[in-house]
């Protein structure tokens, strides 16, 4: 337990990429979502959902740089792979975490000032009024989906080099895109948009842990064999 | 001597390369080792296999007598910052020293602030943006302050000045015999690192060409130069290593002791006669001299496989 604590500390020595990037990025953001709603020459509810979005992409970035540079640099410091997998797991979910409270507070802020006064609003849940624990768990969750996504690439990469990675990348994208083909061919798609209005904001959230689980798992089997 | 890390047939193979062939030796406690040979000879990719950094073909590795790979206990005894070594984007040295100091018990904060001001690194400046000699002695202070029972230092000297590496070399003996540990030295300047080693193993092509205690390999050949007829008689039923002649002289460098006698004869006939660099005997024996010479024992065993790899082992340079 010391020794994934220390992967933790090891993470955040410098806190610039799990936390300072992704707040300045969100800070940023929300400051030019403030100056287009006050530019905005419109009276009904104006949305900028993007603004929350876009920190999430600097863990897409963190997620692959923990696996090209922070992993090598815990190996020089005789740190096992799997300490070094659950540290790193563990530090993702702890700054998921905090971006997630701070989408909350947002959320909750806008919603008690009508939208800033300007009935602006940056959180998806001023769109529907969902519950504080949705809000809390959709953004964890695309979150760690981001990082995720990154550390898996990197650790394919890392382990089979570009072409492999590609294939999988490739691979990937056809699966969907035929999924999505087969669902237009045989008529489903009132009954996929069905389903998934009936998981609701949580139930996805939950279906993106699974998927997180599963990128999880085989990102610790890739990692196993990484050599450098 | 008690040994710490022992080596069995190990092969490494990437593809059609072979990038360790065969190799078994041992590591000892408390001893300095030198990992010589030149560049692709194998060295990392045996420090790299040591640490369970990478794994092995064939052939097993025993750290403190077990498998060292995803083994804590084991590989918390280790450090090895390799010449490239990569760090987290936005890390500084500084950051680099405290992560350090999670994971080493023994991490001496104060050893670690004296090797920055020797060296004169700049510990808040991004270590992406260090120079060479700068980025290696941020792996320098790393495994000094750490002080594992094991450190690999992997061609700790690149880009550094002729001060900065002389500074390198004091601070680490000193160290040394104020904290006895193993440490792997790999280096292709083998003259500068040659007086800190008790133990010279030299990799070549992925074999092991000698693996001798530094004080057996000194003294064990010499170097003559004069006249022809001279050198020739000396080197009559002697292993010559290389052989030069221009004109009527000849420089040689010999294998063996020479007695008393032989000195006086060499002396009355004008020939030089002057001890062979730990350098000098490792590059007379790698290039043509050994192939002709036939059986160099400690210096060229293994290019004729297992039977002169034991006998280069354990016969050392005697």
């Amino acid at each position: 337990m010391t020794r994934i604590s220390n992967v933790v500390r090891l993470q955040l020595v410098n806190r610039q990429a799990y936390i300072f990037v992704p707040l300045i990025v969100l800070g940023g953001a929300v400051l030019i979502g403030f100056l287009v709603f006050l530019l905005v020459p419109y009276g009904g509810p104006k949305y900028a959902i993007g603004a929350t979005a876009a920190p999430l992409w600097s863990f897409v970035v963190v997620g692959i740089q923990a696996l090209t540079l922070s992993f090598p640099f815990s190996q020089a410091l005789g740190v096992t792979r799997r300490d070094f997998h659950l540290g790193t797991v563990l530090t993702a979910a702890l700054t998921s975490a905090m971006l997630a409270l701070i989408y909350l507070a947002i959320a909750l802020l806008e919603k008690a000032t009508g939208g800033w006064g300007m009935r602006g609003y940056f959180a998806l849940s001023g769109l529907d009024g969902d519950a504080p624990l949705a809000a809390l768990a959709s953004y964890f969750t695309l979150a760690m989906l981001c990082f995720l996504s990154g550390y898996w690439c990197a650790a394919i990469f890392k382990r089979w080099g570009t072409v492999v990675l590609l294939t999988v990348l490739v691979g990937v994208s056809v699966a969907v895109v035929a999924a999505a083909l087969l669902v237009i061919r045989f008529g489903a798609w009132d009954a996929v948009v069905g389903w998934l209005v009936s998981q609701g904001v949580l139930g996805l959230s939950a279906w993106g842990l699974v998927l997180a689980a599963g990128l999880t798992a085989s990102s610790y089997a890739t990692l196993r064999r990484v050599t450098q | 001597m008690t040994s710490v890390i022992e080596v069995e047939h190990l092969t490494k193979r990437y593809g059609a390369a072979t990038a360790l062939d065969d190799v078994s030796l041992s590591l000892a406690e408390n001893t300095v080792h030198g990992l010589l040979g030149r560049n692709g000879a194998g060295k990392t990719t045996l420090m790299s296999i040591l640490t369970a950094q990478n794994f092995p073909t064939s052939g097993t590795v025993r750290v403190f007598g077990e498998d060292p790979y995803e083994n804590a206990r084991v590989l918390g005894r280790l450090c090895f910052v390799r010449e490239n070594q990569k760090y987290p984007d936005h890390f500084k040295p500084v950051h680099a020293f405290r992560a350090a100091s999670y994971w080493y018990p023994n991490w001496d904060q104060r050893l670690a602030e004296r090797l920055v001001s020797d060296f004169q690194l700049p510990t808040d400046r991004l270590i992406k943006k260090l120079s060479r000699g700068q980025l290696s002695a941020v792996g320098i202070i790393l495994g000094m302050a750490a002080r594992p029972d094991v450190t690999f230092f992997d061609e700790p000297y690149l880009g550094l000045d002729a001060v900065a590496r002389q500074v390198f070399y004091d601070r680490l003996l000193e160290d040394y015999s104020d904290h006895p540990r193993t440490i792997v030295l790999s280096s292709h300047l083998i003259d500068e690192v040659a007086n800190l080693l008790e133990r010279v193993i030299v990799l070549d092509k992925g074999r092991v060409v000698m693996d001798a205690a530094a004080d057996d390999v000194r003294g064990l050949a010499v170097s003559v130069v004069g006249d022809a007829a001279a050198v020739a008689a000396f080197a009559t039923g002697r292993e010559v290593l290389r052989r030069q002649s221009l004109g009527n002289v000849t420089s040689a460098v010999v294998k063996g002791r020479v007695s008393e006698a032989d000195r006086a004869r060499l002396a009355g006939s004008g020939v030089e006669v002057t001890p062979v660099s730990l350098q000098q005997l490792i590059v007379s024996s790698a290039d043509g001299g050994l192939d002709q010479g036939g059986g160099v024992g400690a210096v060229a065993g293994s290019r004729r496989g297992d039977a002169s790899v034991a006998r280069a082992r354990n016969g050392g340079a005697r």
